[in-house]
């Protein structure tokens, strides 16, 4: 009896690591090449962009809100790092801007959310928008090539210790933001706004601050993965981070056991969602899944573990 | 009223016990037809356990309840409503989209074959309803774009519609303006006269006055006091609800522990402080080493004046001195800083992480403290968390436990704990006992003590004049926004104070 319920009770807590070992020994079964080191440091990398922006979306979505503007970001990002080297400035300067500009918006969205109380939901949807139309503006409709340019590229194609630069870059992004969660008071910070933000307040804490960090946070994220994006791909355009960008991040985030409506949340465990949402795109395509058919089950899947993990929370 | 009459709704012997608490002694309350009945008493009084016994949403440990002398299902809200028992909450219960026609009928509409509505037979019988009771409501006006006082009127209809015999309504004035407070009250003396029983609770002691026939006052979980309302008067029942001999007794008890007043420097000085509407010309002198109690009725504008002290609500006028210096909090972060605490009224929403640890709850107002490099230094935490818990005794003594899993008790002594940490100047606490255990007050009454000796300038807002007499050595008194009185502990008896209190409003105070 008590062995049962000790057993229902792991089973729950952590219902999407066994969702995941599931998978992968159902997607090595169908498809013994899932499973090769090449196959394995592929969806690492294909998920570095992911895990990046899922840190900082960890934070926002732990306060009750949610930023749905870090596709076009990416894209903005991009162009705006390609602009500034193309002028000759140099890759510093051309880098600190892209990543500033990240954190500029993100400063707006949180300003106009903490001082004057509108729904994020609302704020960064015009934000998306706004940006999108604003990377268009900058950089049209066409794809702006990079070359020449050896050290940028290391970005996003570069390897250490056997691992892609862009795997590396994630791992060292999460580590700190997990350390930021853990181990100062930020983290105790975003948790107490999360779960009573009138509270928080209340007890002198400089909410409004906090949130205008934590949207900054987040599109400096989106705008360091547009930085790596267009280092992988050779190129910058203002189409990046197309419609769903937000969602596969939105949903890394959930998987992890982050709560919607604020407060319990943990970087740690995004990471872990983010992995899981790897495993499922790479396995789906390795056993040549058509597309359709795999952002219908794509979308069952994360159906599925939240549901899940909405019954474990319970 | 017809007092030999057989009763409309009568409870006989109704006792509530929760474990090993009795929230409701066994009593009995009778209402007559046509009768409007005030319930009244201070929070924990009882009232709220029994009003929940007549709707069903309790299930009485004793007694019965009779509806025109038969049995009314003990714990069945859905077929008591349908007797004709009906209750209106002080939150509204309406579909603010929908017309008033369609929330007076909400889920029970009249249906032609198909299942489809039956539009004309609705109206009809919506129609008919208001003017049997002469209420003036138009059936299609939407109910969110009507003033509060109709929305009352359309929760009223709701339940005649309902064939409601008894309305129990509970505080219903709460969100209205004085003008459609009077129009609320035609429409209760509409009902009265169609032969509707009504009990009205409510802390508005010039609504009872006004509009109510007679009176039921509990206290302690009993009923203390049954009266017509003519036969009594203001100061009178205040000192009913409070329960003069034990207040006496208590201010007895606490008299060697008061201190002579105003005995350190002034450390907080109101002058002249308004906000419009609200509040006007606060002129008060907080002094170290010394509390203060604000008291007053429920809505006498106490916790707006100390949250306009705090930096979380507004002020427009006059000037506030801390150490003799001018301040002007932008926000509670403002505050703090200062060395300005507060524990709000509603710890739940306002005042704890009920989802965190004790430990982070302790903590949450100084963090900065404990920022080593950058790193929180949890093991400092842990250390002040540790020496809170044993000096506030909070049980159990476990810093991993969630606040929500604490008594309410232990719940205030987190919360008062965060704020102690931070070594205030000044703590002002509003109802700091609310909801609150006689051991678990009495603990806060001696750690308040323990910080007045310490040097601490405690303001305490209470509408609990037991504990006023208790723990004040200075005592203000709050009549509409005004301060009223201020006075030291020692020159005031429990009379005083009631009739201070129970003053009219704009009027002098009675005290000079």
């Amino acid at each position: 009896m008590t062995r049962n319920d000790n057993l229902r009770a792991f089973a729950t807590r952590n219902a999407l690591g066994l969702a995941m070992t599931v998978f992968v020994i159902l997607f090595a079964a169908a498809e013994p090449a899932f499973l090769k080191p090449e196959n394995l440091i592929g969806i690492l990398r294909s998920q570095a962009l992911v895990a990046i922006m899922a840190t900082g979306m960890t934070f926002v979505i732990m306060t009750g809100g949610v930023d749905l503007s870090v596709g076009p970001v990416l894209a903005l990002s991009g162009v705006v790092n390609f602009y500034v080297m193309d002028a000759g400035w140099g890759l510093p300067l051309s880098m600190s801007a892209a990543i500033a500009t990240g954190l500029l918006i993100g400063a707006a969205n949180g300003t106009l959310i903490a001082a004057l109380n509108l729904p994020p939901i609302i704020v960064t949807l015009a934000a998306l928008s706004i940006v999108r139309g604003s990377a268009l503006l900058l950089g049209g409709p066409d794809l702006h090539s990079i070359r020449g340019q050896p050290v940028f590229t290391f970005l996003g194609s570069g390897q250490l210790f056997g691992l892609p630069f862009s795997v590396v870059i994630a791992a060292v992004v999460a580590a700190l933001m997990i350390f930021v969660q853990k181990l100062t008071p930020l983290g105790l910070l975003v948790a107490a706004i999360g779960e009573n933000e009138r509270a928080a307040w209340l007890s002198g804490l400089r909410v409004r601050r906090v949130k205008v960090l934590l949207y900054g946070l987040c599109s400096a994220g989106a705008a360091l993965a547009g930085l790596i994006q267009t280092s992988q791909v050779h190129t910058a355009a203002a189409t990046y981070g197309e419609f769903g960008t937000e969602l596969d991040v939105i949903a890394a985030v959930v998987l992890g056991g982050t709560s919607l409506s604020g407060g319990t949340g943990s970087v740690a465990r995004t990471m872990l969602g983010v992995l899981f949402l790897g495993i499922l795109n790479n396995g789906m395509s390795i056993m040549n899944m058509p597309i359709n058919l795999q952002l219908i089950a794509k979308g069952i899947i994360i159906a599925g573990a939240l549901a899940a993990a909405q019954r474990s929370a319970d | 009223m017809a007092g030999n009459a057989l009763p409309l709704l009568q409870a006989l012997g109704v006792s509530k016990s929760f474990g090993a608490v009795q929230a409701l002694k066994p009593c009995d309350f009778r209402l007559h037809t046509g009768e409007v009945r005030a319930l009244i008493g201070s929070n924990g009084a009882g009232k709220s356990t029994l009003i929940k016994i007549l709707t069903g949403a309790l299930t009485p440990s004793s007694g019965e309840v009779r509806l025109e002398d038969v049995p009314l299902p003990p714990g069945r809200p859905d077929q008591i409503i349908r007797r004709g028992v009906a209750c209106i909450y002080q939150h509204s219960n309406l579909a603010p989209a929908l017309s008033v026609m369609d929330n007076i009928y909400l889920g029970r509409q009249p249906t032609r074959r198909f299942g489809l509505l039956d539009r004309k037979r609705q109206r009809r019988q919506v129609v008919a309803l208001l003017q049997t009771y002469g209420i003036s409501l138009d059936p299609d006006a939407i109910v969110g774009t009507l003033p509060t006082v109709k929305q009352k009127e359309v929760e009223i209809a709701k339940a005649l519609a309902l064939d409601a015999k008894v309305l129990l309504m509970d505080e219903p004035t709460g969100w209205l303006a004085a003008t459609e407070v009077r129009k609320l009250h035609d429409t209760i003396r509409l009902l009265k006269a169609k032969g509707v029983g009504i009990v009205y609770i409510s802390h508005m002691l010039d609504e009872i006055f006004a509009v109510c026939d007679t009176m039921t006052i509990m206290r302690d979980g009993q009923i203390i006091a049954e009266t017509a309302v003519a036969n009594t008067n203001r100061v009178e029942v205040i000192e009913k609800m409070v329960g003069e001999t034990l207040a006496r007794e208590s201010q007895a008890a606490a008299n060697h522990d008061r201190r002579a007043a105003a005995a350190g420097e002034v450390r907080l000085s109101v002058r002249s402080l308004g906000r419009r509407g609200v509040f006007h010309d606060i002129t008060l002198d907080l002094h170290a080493g010394e509390i203060l109690c604000l008291t007053g009725l429920i809505g006498s504008k106490r916790t707006e004046l100390v949250h306009a002290l705090f930096g979380s609500g507004p002020r427009h006028s006059g000037t506030v001195l801390l150490d003799g210096k001018a301040v002007r909090f932008r926000g509670p972060s403002d505050a703090t800083a200062a060395g300005i605490g507060l524990v709000p009224e509603d710890r739940h929403r306002d005042g704890l992480m009920l989802g965190m640890p004790i430990r982070d709850n302790l903590v949450l107002s100084i963090l900065k403290r404990f920022v080593r490099l950058g790193r929180l230094d949890r093991a400092a935490i842990t250390r002040t968390a540790q020496a809170s818990l044993s000096a506030l005794n909070v049980q159990p003594p476990d810093l991993d436990r969630l606040v929500r899993q604490l008594s309410g008790g232990n719940q205030q002594k987190v919360l008062v704990g965060k704020w102690l940490n931070l070594g205030p100047k000044v703590i002002i606490l509003d109802e700091p006992t609310v909801g609150v255990d006689v051991g678990a007050k009495a603990e806060i009454y001696g750690i308040l003590r323990r910080e007045r000796d310490r040097g601490a300038a405690i303001l305490v807002v209470s509408s609990d004049l037991e504990e006023v007499m208790t723990l004040a050595d200075r005592i203000g008194i709050m009549v509409a926004g005004r301060l009223a009185a201020l006075r030291p502990a020692t020159e005031m008896t429990m009379k005083d104070v009631v009739s201070a209190i129970g003053a009219e409003p704009g009027m002098p105070a009675g005290m000079a």
